[in-house]
C-alpha cells in the first residue's frame, strides 16, 4: 500500500475524568474497507465523529493525505471530502427527497444575482443516482416522513456513493435493512471502495465485516485491542478480541498495558 | 384511490387555508348585507397590512423550530423612534429633512434597524450562548415594551410629517401603498422561502438541526440571520403602523402578537418546526381580517371578536392533527 489516506496517530478524548478513548493508532488506505469493531461504549462512535469534525479530540493528531488534519466542524470535513453516515439517520422528513439528497450542497443558478435553486436539474440527479444503485422510490417529491425505514436508509446509502469523496465514515448503516436491502448496502461499499475511496464501517454484526472489509479493526476500552487482516483471522478470534479474553491475533496493534 | 383523487386531495390539504378563506367570503357575501363590494375586500387587505408584515417575521422563526414573541415590541419600539423623530406634535421632535421625499427611505430604515438590532441581540443569546428562544423572546417583549414607555414617558407623538403620511393616503388600483407593501412582502419572503437555499435550510433546520449541522450547514448563522429578518421585518411593521396612526402611543399595537400567533397558526405553521409556507400565512391574515369586517358590519360588539380568534386558533390547530391522520391515510 502507498502513502495511507488517514492516520490516527495516538488520538484520544477525554470527557471530565473519563477517558473514552486513551490512544487510538491506525491507518486506513485507499480504496479500503475497514470495519471497526467493538463492544458497546468502546470508544467507536467517538471515535468517528472526531474523524467526521463533530468533536474535537483532547490529543493526538491525524494525518489525511499526507498533511496534518483536523476538523472542527462536519462542513470542514465536508470540504475535506470526508462523508459519514451516522447511526440514527441525519434525513430531515419534513423536505422531499430531492432536498434530503442536496442538503447543504443545492444546485443554483443565478436569478437577478440571487442564488436560486435548480429543482430540474437536482431532481435528474437524483433519479439518476438512485436508479444506478437500483433503490426504488414512489415519488422523488414526497416527504421522506411518508418513507420507509428501509427507504430511507437506501436514500442515505445512495447520498454518500454519490458524493463519495475521499473517505467515508459508516456508523452502523444496516440498522433498519433488511436482507436484500443488506446485501445491496454491502455491494456499495464494495463499489465505493472500487473507486479508491476508502471506507471505514462500523457494524455489531461480525458476518457484515468479515463479508465486506479488507480489515478488521477492534476497540476495547478506548484502545485498539487488534488490527488484523481479515482474510488472515476467523469470527471467533476477532470476538476474543472484542471481549479482551486472548490477545490472540491482535497483530502489530500497540496494546499499553 | 387512485392516484387522481389523491393528488387532489393532498393539493386541498396543502392549500387548506386558502379554501377556507374562499368559504368564509362566500358565506360573508351571501348573509350579510352589504359585505360583497369591492371596497370590503379592499378594506379587509388594508386592515391586515400591519398584521401581515408582523407574521412574516414570526412565520420565519417558528418555521425554523424556534419561536419570537418580541416581535409585537419590536414593532412598538420601532414605530415610536419614528414617531418621536418625524411627528411635530406630542413628544415629537419634528426633524426636518430636505428634499422631504427623503424622510421616506430614512424612517424607514431607522425602523428596520431598531428591529434588527433586536432580533442580532435575541438571535446572539439563542443561538450563541444555547438559551431557550421562548425565555429571551419573552424578555424582549417585556423590556422592549418597557423601553417604549420609558423614551415616552408614557406620552404619544402625533402630527407625522406628511411627505411620510403620503404614503398611508396614496392609493395603487384601489389599495393604499401600505397595503401593497405587505403583499410586496409576502412575494419577496415567500419566494426566499420557497426558491432559494436559505429558506430551504431554514426548512430544514427547522426539520431536523442535527441532520443539517452534519450537513455542513451553518445552521448557527442561517438562524443569527432569521432572528434578525424577525425583527426587521418587525421594525418594518412598526412604520406602517406609525403611518396608519399618523403618530406613535406608548401603547401601540399590544395584543398583535396573539393575532400574528393565530394568523402563522391558521396559515399552516406548525410551531414544532419545518412545516408551512408563507402564502397560508398571509391567507390565515385575511382570515382573521375578514372575520373581523363581517363582525363590525353585522354590529356585533368587538369584544366578540377575541372570543372567535380563539375558537378559530383551537380550530387550527385540531385541524392540523386531522390532517396529519389524513395524510398518513394517504402516503
Amino acid at each position: 500500500m502507498s502513502e495511507p489516506l488517514l492516520v490516527l496517530d495516538d488520538v484520544t478524548k477525554n470527557y471530565g475524568a473519563i477517558q473514552a478513548l486513551k490512544g487510538i493508532s491506525f491507518s486506513i488506505g485507499r480504496g479500503e474497507v475497514v470495519a471497526l469493531l467493538g463492544d458497546n461504549g468502546a470508544g467507536k462512535s467517538t471515535l468517528v465523529k472526531i474523524i467526521s469534525g463533530g468533536l474535537e479530540p483532547t490529543s493526538g493528531r491525524m494525518l489525511f493525505e499526507g498533511k496534518e488534519f483536523l476538523a472542527r466542524s462536519p462542513s470542514e470535513a465536508k470540504d475535506a471530502g470526508i462523508e459519514t453516515v451516522y447511526q440514527d439517520l441525519s434525513l430531515c422528513t419534513n423536505v422531499d427527497v430531492v432536498a434530503n439528497f442536496f442538503m447543504g450542497r443545492e444546485i443554483t443558478r443565478k436569478v437577478l444575482g440571487v442564488p436560486v435553486l435548480d429543482e430540474r436539474a437536482m431532481e435528474g440527479v437524483v433519479a439518476k443516482a438512485l436508479a444506478d444503485a437500483g433503490t426504488r422510490i414512489p415519488s422523488l417529491r414526497a416527504n421522506v416522513e411518508h418513507l420507509s425505514g428501509g427507504q430511507r436508509q437506501a436514500i442515505e446509502l445512495n447520498r454518500f456513493v454519490h458524493w463519495g469523496g475521499k473517505l467515508v465514515l459508516l456508523d452502523e448503516p444496516f440498522a433498519a435493512l433488511g436482507v436484500e436491502q443488506t446485501r445491496r448496502g454491502l455491494d456499495m461499499i464494495r463499489k465505493v471502495a472500487s473507486q479508491g475511496i476508502g471506507v471505514v464501517i462500523i457494524t455489531h454484526i461480525m458476518q457484515q465485516a468479515f463479508q465486506v472489509a479488507d480489515r478488521i479493526v477492534v476497540i476495547r476500552q478506548g484502545v485498539v485491542a487488534g488490527d488484523v487482516a481479515t482474510s488472515q483471522t476467523s469470527p471467533d478470534a476477532v470476538i476474543n478480541m472484542i471481549t479482551g479474553e486472548t490477545l490472540a491475533g491482535a497483530g502489530a496493534a500497540s496494546v499499553a498495558r | 384511490m387512485n392516484p387522481r383523487t389523491r393528488r387532489a386531495l393532498e393539493f386541498v390539504l396543502d392549500h387548506l387555508v386558502w379554501f377556507m378563506l374562499l368559504f368564509v367570503l362566500v358565506v360573508f357575501s351571501l348573509f350579510i348585507p352589504h359585505y360583497f363590494q369591492l371596497g370590503i375586500f379592499a378594506n379587509i387587505i388594508e386592515a391586515s397590512s400591519v398584521l401581515g408584515v408582523m407574521s412574516i417575521g414570526l412565520a420565519l422563526v417558528i418555521i425554523a423550530g424556534h419561536m419570537d414573541l418580541s416581535v409585537e415590541s419590536v414593532a412598538a419600539l420601532s414605530a415610536m423612534a419614528v414617531g418621536i423623530l418625524f411627528c411635530s406634535a406630542g413628544i415629537g421632535i419634528g426633524l426636518d429633512i430636505q428634499p422631504a421625499w427623503l424622510m421616506v427611505p430614512i424612517s424607514l430604515l431607522i425602523a428596520i434597524i431598531v428591529g434588527g438590532l433586536i432580533g442580532l441581540s435575541n438571535g446572539y443569546f439563542i443561538v450563541k450562548m444555547k438559551m431557550d428562544a421562548f425565555i429571551i423572546t419573552l424578555a424582549s417583549y417585556i423590556w422592549v415594551r418597557g423601553l417604549v414607555l420609558a423614551i415616552s414617558g408614557g406620552r404619544s407623538a402625533q402630527d407625522l410629517a406628511p411627505a411620510i403620511r403620503w404614503f398611508g393616503i396614496q392609493r395603487l388600483l384601489g389599495l393604499p401603498l401600505t397595503a401593497w407593501i405587505a403583499i410586496a412582502c409576502f412575494v419577496a419572503f415567500s419566494l426566499l422561502m420557497a426558491k432559494t437555499p436559505f429558506g430551504r435550510h431554514l426548512v430544514m433546520i427547522g426539520g431536523n438541526e442535527t441532520a443539517t449541522f452534519r450537513a455542513g450547514i451553518h445552521v448557527k448563522r442561517n438562524l443569527i440571520i432569521a432572528f434578525m429578518l424577525a425583527g426587521a421585518i418587525a421594525g418594518l411593521a412598526g412604520w406602517l403602523l406609525t403611518i396608519r396612526t399618523s403618530g406613535a402611543t406608548a401603547n401601540l399595537g399590544i395584543g398583535l402578537l396573539f393575532n400574528a400567533f393565530a394568523a402563522v397558526v391558521i396559515g399552516g405553521v406548525s410551531l414544532k418546526g419545518g412545516v408551512g409556507a408563507l402564502p397560508g400565512v398571509y391567507a390565515g391574515v385575511l382570515l382573521l381580517s375578514a372575520i373581523n369586517t363581517a363582525i363590525n358590519l353585522m354590529g356585533l360588539p368587538a369584544n366578540y371578536t377575541q372570543v372567535i380568534h380563539g375558537l378559530l386558533v383551537l380550530a387550527a390547530v385540531l385541524l392540523d392533527s386531522f390532517k396529519q391522520t389524513l395524510r398518513l391515510k394517504l402516503a
